[in-house]
């Protein structure tokens, strides 16, 4: 891990065409840097550290990790 | 809401109305809050309940949520070898719980609850470290509600659980991924049974359910575990439709009329679920089974014992951690044992190979094991220990704790 408390230089992003709003990748984030609201979920840059734990529970691969 | 004797109940699902219905029978003031518009939309859930958890808890299931009782269920081996646990009657239904969860959130209402929707809780409010009410965002406004006591019924995703610190994040691990389509024109063979399917290819760590609903439709899904899958839920389950016999010989014509997506607690409940002036309910407390995943009768029963107590401790004008144990100690007679058993089972399925699960369902096959006396439960243990299998043996042994053979 860098001094920034970064594991990567990565990003998760959700695709709302795909997402269920099951919130799998919420209960998971180490960082809780996912926001649920009733009709769409929101990745918080800042403290999104970019581990992927996120990725691996989605049902629908609606959330993959991208540059910064 | 100002009265000195305020819950507020954070989640309007089926755990939530419980508690609410409870605390409203001791008399306390209730609001529930839920940061949904609509409570049981989007469904996810494969909607089978048993009227087991209802009947504890004295809530009677709403007749218009009901679409089929079902008998028990027929469970396959990765080979296709079929077990069923049936009964003669009905022990539960398939629900719908769009109709079922606002029905239950209705007669909470109706009891004298109120009801604030499309309220997100982003904070707690402590007075010396005692939670006495929560922050919300509703109308793009923050306000603040003062309660005696804050619950949290707000699902796997919990909020409070983390505002409280009585949950951290789920290790993947923890919790099922699930995904399930609600399909017409199935050609179901047993249309009172529940159907599950096992198999570490076709869904590993979990099953594949097909539930009736009547008619030709059915709940068909998948939950498989965190991390344990090479393909997303959703890939697993539409591969079991292209490829498992099964499916094609039950939903060869089935069309998809819905589209679902879930997920689950299936770690057993919290070590703790009260603090100062605060506990969880329901998923947010972690009462799901960690088998079948399974939770909406823990959620109702242990609601109505967290109902009850929140609301006696808010009478007495003690709501400390000390006094809310109680909820933590009578959920725990009940079902404390049942969890962990569980739990237990759940760990040694996942070490078990699918040729030792085809070796055991070949055993007890051919009889309805709900139903077995004694004495033929008796003579398959025996050919399970007649099999020499250690992995069998012992999963046999646990099995015959849980009283399933």
């Amino acid at each position: 891990m860098s001094p920034s408390g970064k594991t990567s230089n990565k990003l998760a992003k959700v695709n709302g065409e795909i997402c269920g709003i099951c919130q799998a990748c919420a209960t998971v984030c180490p960082k809780n840097a996912i926001d649920v609201f009733e009709h769409y979920i929101v990745i918080l840059p800042d403290k999104c550290n970019g581990c992927g734990t996120c990725t691996k529970v989605c049902p629908v691969e609606a959330i993959e990790l991208v540059e910064r | 809401m100002s009265s000195d004797n305020h819950i507020i109940i954070v989640g309007g699902g089926p755990a939530g109305s419980a508690t609410a219905l409870a605390a409203r029978r001791e008399g306390a003031e209730v609001t529930i809050v839920d940061r949904k518009t609509h409570v049981g939309i989007p469904v996810q859930c494969g909607e089978a309940i048993g009227k087991t958890g209802p009947g504890i808890a004295e809530i009677e299931i709403p007749e218009e949520s009901i679409r089929v009782p079902i008998r028990g269920f027929r469970v396959y081996s990765p080979a296709l070898i079929s077990v069923d646990f049936a009964e003669k009657e009905p022990s539960g239904y398939i629900i719908d719980r769009r109709v079922f969860d606002k029905e239950l959130l209705a007669r909470a209402a109706e009891s004298g609850s109120d009801v604030l929707l499309g309220a997100k809780v982003i904070d707690l409010t402590r007075t010396k470290g005692l939670v006495d009410g929560v922050v919300v965002r509703h109308n793009g406004a923050r306000k603040k509600i003062k309660a005696k006591v804050v619950i949290g019924a707000d699902g796997v995703n919990s909020e409070i659980a983390r505002l409280t610190g009585l949950r951290r994040s789920f290790k993947p691990a923890d919790i099922d991924s699930c995904f399930g389509y609600e399909m017409v024109n199935c050609d179901l063979e047993f249309p009172d049974l529940m159907e599950f399917l096992l198999g570490s290819n076709l869904c590993p760590r979990g099953y594949i359910w097909i539930f009736p609903k009547g008619e030709g439709r059915a709940n068909v899904g998948i939950g498989i575990g965190g991390g344990f899958g090479v393909y997303t839920a959703q890939q697993y389950l539409d591969n079991f439709l292209k490829n498992n016999e099964i499916a094609k010989r039950q939903l060869a014509r089935a069309k998809i009329v819905e589209c679902r997506v879930g997920a689950l607690p299936v770690c057993g409940p919290n070590e703790q679920n009260v603090v100062d002036g605060a506990l969880l309910v329901g998923d947010a407390a972690g009462h799901v089974h960690p088998i079948t995943g399974g939770g909406m009768g823990y959620a109702m029963v242990c609601g109505s014992i967290a109902g009850q107590v929140a609301a006696q401790c808010v009478a007495k004008g003690d709501v400390s951690a000390a006094r809310l144990q109680e909820y933590e100690t009578r959920w725990r007679k009940r079902y404390g044992d049942e969890f962990a058993q569980s739990l237990k089972l759940r760990d040694l399925l996942i070490e078990t190979e699918d040729e030792t699960l085809d070796k055991l369902a070949k055993i007890v096959t051919g009889d309805s094991v709900v139903k077995l006396a004694a004495a033929r439960k008796i003579k398959i243990f025996a050919k399970a220990v007649a099999t020499r299998d250690r992995k069998l043996i012992t999963l046999m042994r646990e099995l015959r704790k849980l009283k399933m053979v």
